[in-house]
């Protein structure tokens, strides 16, 4: 496991080898909460080295292996997270950005700062940092963390399985992630237009997410959208082999 | 079980036990201990031992690659004895002396 040191604080970050030709650069962002960098690492890491990609991950701030500071839990910190992480990975051509749900947020928030450093975005059940996805996430935020709450009862009926629940249940109760994410300062809408690469948006067709895609194809308008029917918001982890489907050869066909 | 199974089982048991650090210490490790619910190991867990079996093997032993077919949920569901087997195989396939 390797620790590095980014934008302040300590960041769990895996790196899989390209194998064969190099293709390019691709950085994986996983989603809020319960997620981790594991989403990724189990379903598209390991094919896309296989397609010549050099793929990076990390655990966000407060997430998975990376340390979960007390405070600090805005759009931008996530985003600074990110720059930091690809000066410490020496990325000196435009890169990939994969996000899961809110990782697709910060994929879409740095392209928008730095257009001429993202060569592809490839989202999944995601939006850009928009006024309605944040109050969608406020939502889900307080509907986890009043689940959560009950952590202590479920820690000890399966002290075994709980550990990621815990550490979710953690993260909204002595963070204050919960406030500061949905209370972040939004980008102007304008600045999407800045983004110019291909952008790849996948859905869960029994999700709600999906009602978001008509203003992403808005503000980003080069954007693809597609559905994958009877999939909800686990979409990534449920049906790897669907996902893989679609970017794999939307990767091959627009990355020289 | 042949003798190259039972080293490789001490080894993976060590992995195993380092990788859940407190919550591994009592747990017992054989070939039919399942990730999820006899060591309740969760998928970051999976990333972390990944790491060390590249470590100990290099590159001979592709667990990542192997699990990333299995996808997230049956990783869960994946008993010791099969990782050993795969271990045992993917070494038996790399040339004596290499």
């Amino acid at each position: 496991m390797s620790m590095v040191r980014a934008n302040g604080i300590e960041v769990h970050v895996e790196e899989v080898a390209p194998v064969g030709d190099r293709r390019g650069t691709v950085v994986l962002i996983h989603g809020m909460t319960s997620d981790s960098m594991a989403s990724w690492f189990l379903t598209l890491a390991h094919p896309l080295a296989e397609a010549g990609m050099r793929v990076l991950l990390y655990d966000l701030r407060g997430h998975g292996r990376s340390v979960r500071p007390a405070t600090g839990y805005r759009l931008d910190d996530f985003v600074d997270d990110l720059a930091a992480l690809l000066a410490h990975w020496d990325v000196d051509e435009p890169v990939h950005l994969f996000g899961n749900s809110f990782g697709g947020t910060v994929a879409f928030t740095y392209a928008a700062r730095h257009p001429d450093r993202v060569a592809g975005i490839l989202t999944i059940e995601s939006a850009p940092p928009t006024a309605t996805w944040f109050a969608r996430m406020a939502r889900r935020l307080a509907t986890a963390a009043e689940t959560l709450a009950d952590a202590d009862a479920v820690v000890n009926s399966r002290p075994l399985t709980a550990r990621r629940f815990r550490d979710a249940s953690a993260l909204l109760a002595e963070t204050d992630l919960r406030e500061q994410l949905p209370a972040s300062a939004l980008p102007d809408p304008a600045t999407f237009s800045a983004i110019t690469c291909p952008v790849l948006c996948l859905y869960g067709g029994e999700s709600a997410v999906q009602e978001l895609a008509g203003e992403t194809a808005r503000l980003v308008p080069q954007s693809r959208h597609v559905v994958v029917p009877g999939q909800k918001h686990t979409l990534l982890i449920k049906a790897p082999a669907q996902v893989r489907a679609e970017v794999l050869p939307w990767l091959t066909t627009r990355v020289h | 079980m042949p003798s190259d199974q039972t080293a490789i089982l001490a080894d993976v048991s060590s992995m195993l036990r380092t990788v859940l650090g407190d919550f591994g210490d009592d747990a017992e490790v054989t070939m039919d201990t399942t990730f999820r619910d006899d060591l309740g190991m969760e998928s970051i867990d999976v990333v972390s031992l990944a790491g060390r079996l590249q470590a100990r093997y290099g590159n001979a032993v592709n667990f990542a690659l192997f699990a990333s077919g299995l996808d997230v949920e049956s990783v869960g569901e994946l008993r010791v004895g099969q990782l050993v087997d795969y271990i045992a195989d993917s070494l038996e396939k790399v040339p004596a002396g290499s």
